[in-house]
């Protein structure tokens, strides 16, 4: 008996060490279950000294009121604190842990986010920390009352009449093992499920993100399909452990009615032979369905064991992962000189970039131009430090990029992404999404991404909250915020990446003079596609495939690249164009 | 149409939990012939259950105190046939109801995402996809719960607690009617609390949604948040959420658990008061000591489910508040819907907007009395400062939207009288945002594309080169086998648009829409694009949004859209000096 329930315990030592800094707590919740349990044993005693006191005629009607209501009070007042402390302490646990998990996320590096996949550390503050929280609020409490229960009510059954007990604690070890190879394959099948469930939710998210996709293609029908099949094999799945579950309780009630039966049999031949009372023997009845529950939540509680501390070892992972180390202190203001020397960067499998070199003067112009998946984006996370070369070295002003304070360096570098990414909160938080952001800053950025008329035509200013995603804002409206928030921080660098893709040619001519105008001194590096936006840059270079075929000037790059002629070809037409226009 | 689900929730009326559940029994009423199975299993096996105290009673008091053993051989006989039919029968409960259930929430599933793509693209529009996903995904798992663990003990509880009741009034009914009294009132004290306690749940789930929305827009924008500094952001603002679910949680919890000392106590004083009142009556010759124990046993019959159907209440009650927060989207209808054949028009353009204006809310039009025809196979550009109107416009094409006034015409029929399938058919959008699923570049380019589906790698590059789109397959390195994620940076945003742009063209659409779909591809892939759409069959017509002028300069007609309003440009020149004029109002 020992062994089968005590299992359980024995099993997750992960779990239970997060209950350490709780133990004042943990302790007073199990006082309390542990004394309104005692007192709950007492009861069947005093109906059967009372059925015993009646047959012997000197039966006395108060005194076993009076014991057995204060005994119920009793139950009652500790039975309630415990239920509070329950709540508080679950409460508690999962609260801090999430604080703990949110705290080492944001310390995180992007590379670590992006392997973590923000969906799973999303399961992890959600499912997981609920998890363990049913743990604490449940599991804990039911399985030292249960064990308490057990062996209590065991010794009492023997101080009874030891031939009978024995004859009842049997059903213990029956019981307790048909839950243990039910739950055992259960569980098994609980974990393939849930794998199960993971897809129908992977397309129910999917086809909720790509909604506006799947009404322009109209594959209603297809995802429907892909939802139906991964939900028919959840249904097989829950089917499957509804057939165990159908078997396991007829098999533990007529294992318990088994025990009833023993009683009268047993109990009624030693009651007609004298050998024990009648009280007694309504005492054994008693005892036994005191018995029966909590062998039941054991073998319940086992799985929710497993299952808290399943997710415990999903947390441990994100929790015991190496900070990322924050050397940097230099807090000096920079001049804007940027140099990269020698830089490959390995992603996956492939290389994304091969032995790049490139130096910026202060206050100069540099842009990147180059096809698709060349290699562009990753070049402007390497200068903003959100991934690391994977081998060669990122320079500002001459120093490495990271010796500088992370704080101080991200407030002196601007990027605007390629993406729009735009916050479920107000435009002007959006923007000044930087604490060192001041109200003439912030006016400052707005004017020269020209969004000032856009503001001033919204209901609530800057003040109006954007939704999420940015759904109600246009492509070029969300890049100009995107624009805005990165000049808002007063940078020294400005990186674009793309950012003339979605802002139409008039608004980005504005735009650029208004920084030259607004931000003097500011070091640009811009990845572009319109060569004719970049001519009169202080260098281009020329990316492909992950390396700089050519770079120069303008004039030079006509002459020496045919690579960058034929870019400049592509877009001849348009930029003779603009040219006219223009002067 | 209004689709925010929390604003709905605030006007719409509570639902009683009974309408609810009237809702919820409908999706069942098809298994009556299982459900009437099940109820005679239960009933039977509840019956046994509780025969069994009265004959273990019955033994006590004829033959135990009147020393016969052979009697108490022969009841205990009996109650073993008894106990090996229970078995048979409890098995069968559990099989029964069990299966009515998992197919229960099998159908709900299915009707929650029939009607999710059901919906309009403005739902989508109006709620937060953390919001929705928390919705669909972790309200059906409450529902799960309560159905596949929670639903069967509750209805073998209470059978055991009818059954029980009913033994204990038909034997004795004065000593029954006061054992039940506690019961009553604890009736009476749940009816009183129940509403509360429901509410304290919806508080919680909706800042569990809160919490996980937060933590889903901060993590997917995790890199902005590094670049600019704002992990002490992240932490304040996941800091308040986690505060307002741990205040909405302990709240929840407190109510939820209310009732478990409580029902405790009144079983006390039912035993007690079996106990006291029980003992009076055999004093004065109207009971006898065998009834007392089977009365004791019945009592705990009555109570105990009683106590764990406190437990089971909550679930009831969590799994009700998740139904509420489903049925809301199960109660949206699409506001596109597909209305009667009108007359067709002859001798028309293949697409014209009527006096068409429109709005995505009501105080807010975007487009004034829009009026424009689309031939049959030209090319048109729609050019404009950005916020004008041109995705908009473009939407309204695709009936992403129904205009507010005015009418859409495609082929000389209200768009609206079109299928969607028809429809969707004869119209590819490509869209600003390009969305890939989880999988390789060939299930995305052939994502909804039944023309193509079974076709083997070869066949499909074959059929790629045919439509003059090979030079794109290139770009991918593992070419159609290429993995591509959802979410994350596994692929470029200009890889993206290939994708989008090839998963069109293979639809082979009679007009394509192109929303700044080549906006981040280097210029000479997008010679190469330039050229495939100009081999598109001679039929097609091409609606290019863009920026970069030289993608539209090969444009039949050039539409200048500004402030919702559009416009004819006569030429390239035209548009050009419109929009370096043209004073931006967004």
């Amino acid at each position: 008996m020992k062994t089968d329930t005590q299992k359980p315990d024995k099993k997750p030592p992960g779990v239970f060490s997060l209950l350490k800094p709780y133990m004042g707590l943990v302790s007073l919740l199990l006082l309390f279950a542990l004394l309104s349990n005692g007192v709950n044993l007492w009861l069947p005693k005093i109906i059967a000294n009372g059925i015993d006191d009646y047959t012997k005629q000197h039966f006395v009607f108060g005194d076993i009121i009076k014991k057995f209501s204060l005994a119920v009070l009793i139950i009652f007042i500790f039975g309630y604190l415990q239920t509070i402390i329950q709540t508080y302490a679950s409460e508690r646990v999962a609260r801090d842990l999430r604080q703990k998990l949110a705290d080492k996320i944001s310390r995180q590096s992007h590379a670590f986010i992006e392997k973590a996949n923000p969906a799973k550390l999303l399961t992890n503050l959600t499912a997981d920390v609920d998890s363990i929280k049913l743990f604490v609020s449940q599991a804990l409490v039911s399985i030292v009352s249960s064990l308490f229960i057990i062996i209590g009510a065991s010794i009492l059954l023997f101080t009874i009449n030891w031939k009978l007990a024995l004859a009842v604690v049997m059903i213990i070890p029956i019981i307790g093992g048909t839950f243990f190879y039910v739950l055992k394959n259960v569980r098994a099948l609980f974990i393939k499920s849930r794998g199960v469930i993971d897809q129908l939710n992977k397309v129910i998210n999917e086809s909720i993100l790509g909604a506006a996709l799947v009404r322009v293609i109209n594959s209603q029908q297809l995802e429907y399909h892909k939802f139906l099949e991964a939900n028919t094999e959840a249904k097989r799945y829950g089917l499957k452990i509804l057939s165990f579950f159908a078997g396991l309780i007829p098999i533990v009630t007529f294992t318990a009615n088994m025990a009833a039966l023993t009683i009268l049999m047993m109990g009624g031949h030693f009651v007609i032979n004298g050998s024990m009372s009648l009280g007694s023997f309504a005492a054994f009845n008693s005892y036994l369905s005191l018995l029966i529950f909590p062998i039941f939540v054991l073998g319940f509680m086992s799985n929710l064991i497993a299952q808290a501390s399943a997710s415990f070892t999903r947390i441990s992972v994100v929790l015991d992962a190496p900070d990322i180390v924050d050397g940097g202190t230099l807090k000096e203001t920079l001049r804007g000189d940027v140099e990269l020397g020698d830089v490959s960067l390995i992603y996956g499998q492939k290389p994304a970039l091969k032995n790049v070199s490139l130096s910026v003067a202060a206050g100069s112009k540099i842009a990147i131009i180059g096809p698709t998946a060349a290699g562009k984006t990753q070049l402007l996370y390497l200068l903003t430090n959100l991934i690391k070369p994977t081998s060669g070295y990122v320079h500002y002003d001459g120093r490495s990029i990271d010796s500088y304070d992370s704080e101080s360096f991200h407030s002196q570098v601007g990027f605007v992404f390629q993406d729009s990414i735009i916050f479920n909160m107000s435009i002007r938080e959006n923007i000044a999404f930087s604490d060192t952001v001041t109200d003439e800053s912030l006016e400052k950025a707005i004017e020269t991404a020209e969004l000032r008329d856009f503001i001033d035509g919204l209901p609530d200013k800057l003040n109006t909250v954007v939704s999420e995603r940015g759904s109600s804002l246009s492509g070029g409206q969300k890049q100009r915020i995107m624009l805005a928030r990165a000049l808002a921080v007063n940078p020294k660098v400005l990186l674009l990446d793309d950012f003339t893709a979605r802002v139409d040619t008039n608004t980005e001519k504005k735009i650029l003079t208004n920084i030259q105008k607004n931000y003097p001194g500011l070091t640009l590096i811009s990845v572009t596609q319109k060569i004719a936006s970049v001519e009169h840059y202080d260098q281009i270079l020329l990316l492909t495939q992950g390396e700089i075929v050519a770079r120069g000037v303008h004039e030079e790059l006509m002459r020496s690249s045919p690579d960058y002629v034929q870019i400049f070809n592509s877009q001849q037409s348009t930029s003779n164009y603009e040219h006219g226009v223009a002067h | 149409m209004n689709y925010d689900l929390n604003k709905l929730s605030q006007t719409q009326q509570k639902t009683s939990t009974l309408a609810g559940l009237r809702k919820l029994l409908q999706l069942i009423a098809h298994e009556k012939k299982v459900l009437l199975l099940a109820l005679l299993a239960i009933l039977t096996n509840s019956s046994l259950n509780l025969l069994g105290p009265l004959v273990i009673g019955h033994t006590i008091d004829k033959y135990v105190q009147h020393k016969d053993y052979s009697g108490v051989i022969h009841n205990a006989v009996i109650l073993l046939c008894m106990y090996l039919l229970a078995l048979f029968t409890s098995y069968n409960q559990t099989k029964l109801m069990g299966g009515v259930s998992q197919r229960m929430l099998f159908t709900l599933r299915n009707s929650i995402f029939n009607k999710l793509q059901q919906l309009p693209v403005s739902f989508f529009n109006q709620n937060k996809a953390g919001d929705l996903i928390s919705r669909v995904n972790n309200d059906t798992d409450k529902l799960n719960q309560f159905f596949s663990q929670s639903l069967m003990q509750f209805i073998g509880n209470i059978s055991i607690m009818v059954g029980a009741g009913v033994f204990l009034l038909l034997i004795k009914f004065e000593l029954g009617a006061a054992t039940l009294a506690p019961a009553v009132l604890i009736l009476i004290l749940t009816l009183a609390l129940s509403p509360w306690i429901k509410r304290k749940n919806a508080r919680n789930l909706k800042s569990v949604g809160g919490m996980s929305s937060e933590i889903q827009e901060s993590l997917h924008n995790f890199k902005v948040i590094i670049a600019f500094n704002r992990r002490d952001y992240f932490r304040k603002r996941f800091d308040t959420a986690n505060r307002d679910n741990y205040k909405t949680a302990i709240g929840s919890g407190l109510a939820n658990s209310v009732f478990v000392p409580v029902y405790g106590l009144f079983a006390s004083i039912a035993q007690l008061i079996v106990l006291a009142f029980g003992i009076y009556l055999i004093t004065i010759g109207q009971f006898s000591i065998g009834l007392l124990v089977s009365y004791l046993s019945y009592s705990t019959n009555f109570y105990n489910p009683l106590r764990q159907l406190a437990a089971l209440w909550t679930n009831f009650q969590l799994a009700m508040a998740g139904w509420d927060r489903i049925s809301q989207i199960l109660s949206l209808e699409t506001d596109l819907p597909v209305i009667e054949n009108g007359i067709a028009e002859s001798n028309v353009a293949l697409l014209e907007f009527r006096n068409v204006y429109f709005g995505y809310n009501e105080d807010q039009e975007i487009l004034h009395n829009v009026c424009l025809k689309l031939e049959q196979g030209k090319t048109y550009a729609l050019v404009g400062p950005t916020g004008g109107g041109k995705t908009t416009t473009a939407s309204l094409i695709a009936r992403l939207y129904d205009p507010s006034k005015g009418l859409v015409m495609l082929d000389g029929r209200d768009i609206r009288t079109y299928s969607a399938e028809e429809r969707t058919q004869k119209i590819g959008f490509i869209l600003q945002e390009p969305f890939l699923f989880t999988g390789t570049v060939k299930d995305n380019i052939l994502y909804g594309n039944d023309l193509y589906k079974d076709h083997t790698n070869e066949q499909l590059e074959k059929v790629i080169v045919d439509a003059n789109l090979g030079s794109l397959l290139a770009i991918f390195e593992s070419g159609l086998d290429t993995q591509v994620l959802s979410s994350g940076d596994s692929i470029s945003l200009g890889q993206k648009q290939l994708i989008a742009f090839m998963r069109a063209v293979l639809r082979n659409p009679q007009i394509l829409i192109l929303d700044e779909a080549t906006a981040n591809i280097d210029t000479i892939t997008e010679q190469l694009l330039s050229d495939i759409l100009n081999k598109l069959p001679d039929t097609t017509t091409r609606v290019i949004i863009a920026h970069r002028l030289n993608t539209i300069e090969n444009a039949d007609e050039i539409f200048f859209v500004n402030s919702g309003e559009v416009s004819r440009a006569g030429s390239l020149n035209d548009a050009m000096d419109m929009l370096l004029q043209g004073k931006r109002v967004s």
